[in-house]
């Protein structure tokens, strides 16, 4: 359970926060998705001898959320209904073997105020007996009036359970710079591709989708034509979402390759430095 | 600038129907799309009447999904108005239109609008009820179990705190008493009582400020806007009607403007005795019976009550030593 404690700002890496932009702005209409993270506590540099203001500050300690990941449903209302309860299922199964924790969620909405609003409100509250950090909501939208210049406008919240409020949080976009290595530790440089097939196709033997998708032959499209087309639109369908699901499977593969790239990337850097500071020691 | 397109059909009967069905009448402000393709509108701002001003809600469709039910977005000073929070699994989500959303029903958005109104009205009241002014605290007490009485705060950092109430005057049908009525919304004749927020230790309350509001299609008829009603002032006064046994008397009530903090100031006035010059005969004003600002209101009811039972009997002694020194 979470324990709402306040957060002192919201960090999100420059690549995350771009990546959620560009999603949303290349998407058609509203979008939503889950934000993944973790809580830091920054060493404080305001440590006083003071007996009395050391256990002030420890009452109140400055937490740091870190996004560091995300999942972008390319919709809205993804997992969850207009009044803003969460579909557990849904939801299980988009966490499903992560590595990283569920940190808060995100919609982008074009032409509308940067508020939250009634449904969002009730998303963030729903999600946060679920998290087991601070539930952090971002919400990027675009000036409801056009603009010479086109703005990307977005402002994080925190959902303060005990008095049912959000809280604004700054945010602190990370990006590299000369001393970034210590600061840029905590991030991972994955992200996975949006989710193509509902949900209800996860669960469906692969092999017996794979013979679906083979068996149909182009010829069979003519059928589309005449009387008997609306039998033929629904097989049609079928194999439209089976194709999807396909998809989906294969960037499920490209994501834990990549990962394991990245495993392997960061190995062999170790490797390096162990190799270079064993160099250092026998010189 | 292009000019917004059309919403999709779907949402324009409903957004058609709230306009036509709704009792009270509802404007569009805008309607933009949200889009990127821009094809249909799926969003628009709607001014709904509230406590004899309007206030504007955000109504946020998806065009690209037009069977899903909108969500809105309130007003920038109502950041604490969560019409769903706190009702878990039962309560006011169970009844919500939203549970079951039907787009092809055109009655769906005023059925929602409706179910956030009345919510946002009981927002508004508790949001009142919280203010630390006693004599704010005093009127809701004594409204609360009226019906139709609306309750709205100004807030916002470059407004004044003042408390508005509307309250629906007459219990009649205006509309029925206008032949061949060409009124599509009841007609309705309000008190608006605008009250300044006074806080603990500032000096006397400000007096709040009268008037009759009506609908501008009544204004037509009745020149009713120009009534202003007198301000608050010191010494106003209420007369009751009282009886023990068979003695008869008024009693005449002089309010300050720092009631209920200050007791109001009684004169009891018989209804059988008179004096040599023919006039009822009165007592002399009773200022100090028990009294304490920290009673609830019934206990200020009951305690001046108790205090008249007694009262009167020594007044009737009085009435009756007066008429005999008369002869």
């Amino acid at each position: 359970m979470n324990d709402d404690q306040p957060l002192e700002k919201i960090a999100i890496s420059g690549p995350t926060l771009a990546s959620i932009i560009q999603r949303f702005s290349s998407s058609e209409g509203d979008v939503d998705g889950l934000l993944f993270g973790h809580v830091t506590e920054p060493s404080s540099s305001n440590l006083h001898d003071d007996d009395h203001d050391s256990t002030q500050s420890n009452n109140s300690p400055s937490l740091v959320a870190n996004i560091t990941n995300f999942f972008c449903s390319n919709s809205l209302s993804s997992f969850y209904d207009s009044l803003g309860r969460l579909n557990n299922s849904i939801l299980t199964h988009l966490l499903q073997d992560r590595q990283q924790q569920l940190i808060g969620w995100f919609v982008g909405r074009r032409k509308s105020p940067l508020r939250p609003s009634m449904r969002e409100f009730s998303v963030s509250s729903s999600l946060f007996t679920l998290t087991t950090q601070p539930c952090v909501f971002l919400l990027l939208s675009s000036p409801v009036h056009d603009q010479l210049i086109h703005t990307h406008d977005y402002k994080a919240f925190q959902f303060m359970q005990k008095n049912g409020l959000f809280e604004s949080k700054s945010i602190e976009v990370v990006n590299i710079g000369p001393a970034f290595r210590g600061h840029y530790g905590s991030f991972s440089p994955n992200s996975e591709f949006p989710w193509l097939a509902p949900s209800s196709g996860m669960e469906e033997d692969k092999g017996k989708r794979d013979r679906r998708v083979e068996g149909f032959e182009v010829g069979r499209l003519s059928k589309l034509m005449g009387s008997t087309a609306s039998n033929y639109t629904s097989e049609l369908e079928d194999l439209y979402s089976d194709m999807l699901g396909k998809l989906g499977d294969l960037a499920r593969v490209v994501e834990k390759s990549s990962a394991l790239v990245l495993e392997q990337g960061t190995f062999k850097l170790m490797k390096c430095k162990e190799t270079s500071t064993r160099t250092d020691t026998m010189l | 600038m292009a000019a917004d397109p059309i919403l999709p059909p779907l949402i324009t009967a409903q957004l058609n129907y709230l306009l036509s069905h709704y009792p009270l009448p509802i404007k569009v402000e805008q309607i933009w799309s949200g889009g990127k393709a821009q094809q249909f509108s799926d969003r628009f701002t709607l001014l709904i009447p509230l406590c004899l001003d309007y206030i504007k809600w955000d109504v946020i469709y998806n065009a690209q999904y037009p069977l899903v039910a909108p969500d809105v977005i309130f007003g920038v000073e109502d950041e604490n108005f969560h019409p769903f929070f706190n009702t878990g699994e039962g309560g006011n989500t169970k009844k919500s239109c939203l549970c079951d959303w039907n787009c092809k029903d055109p009655t769906m958005l005023l059925s929602l609008i409706h179910e956030l109104r009345v919510q946002y009205i009981v927002y508004q009241r508790k949001k009142v009820g919280q203010l630390d002014d006693e004599r704010l605290k005093f009127e809701i007490s004594t409204i609360h179990p009226r019906e139709g009485i609306e309750v709205y705060m100004n807030s916002g950092p470059d407004k004044a705190e003042e408390v508005k109430f509307a309250v629906p005057l007459l219990d009649m049908d205006l509309n029925k008493l206008v032949l061949l009525c060409p009124w599509r919304h009841q007609q309705k004749i309000y008190l608006q009582v605008i009250f300044p927020v006074s806080r603990k230790y500032s000096p006397a309350p400000t007096a709040p400020r009268l008037k009759l509001v009506c609908s501008s299609e009544l204004k037509a008829l009745f020149s009713i806007d120009d009534v202003k009603l007198p301000a608050w002032l010191d010494g106003m006064k209420a007369t009751f009607f009282a009886s023990s046994g068979i003695f008869t008397f008024l009693v005449h009530f002089s309010l300050s403007t720092q009631f209920p903090k200050q007791q109001p100031a009684l004169v009891l006035q018989s209804s059988q005795h008179f004096n040599s010059q023919g006039t009822p005969v009165v007592s002399p004003p009773l200022i100090d019976y028990p009294w304490s600002p920290r009673w609830d209101v019934l206990k200020m009811a009951e305690r001046i009550f108790d205090f008249l039972v007694e009262e009167c009997l020594e007044f009737k002694k009085y009435c009756n030593d007066s008429r005999h020194q008369q002869y």
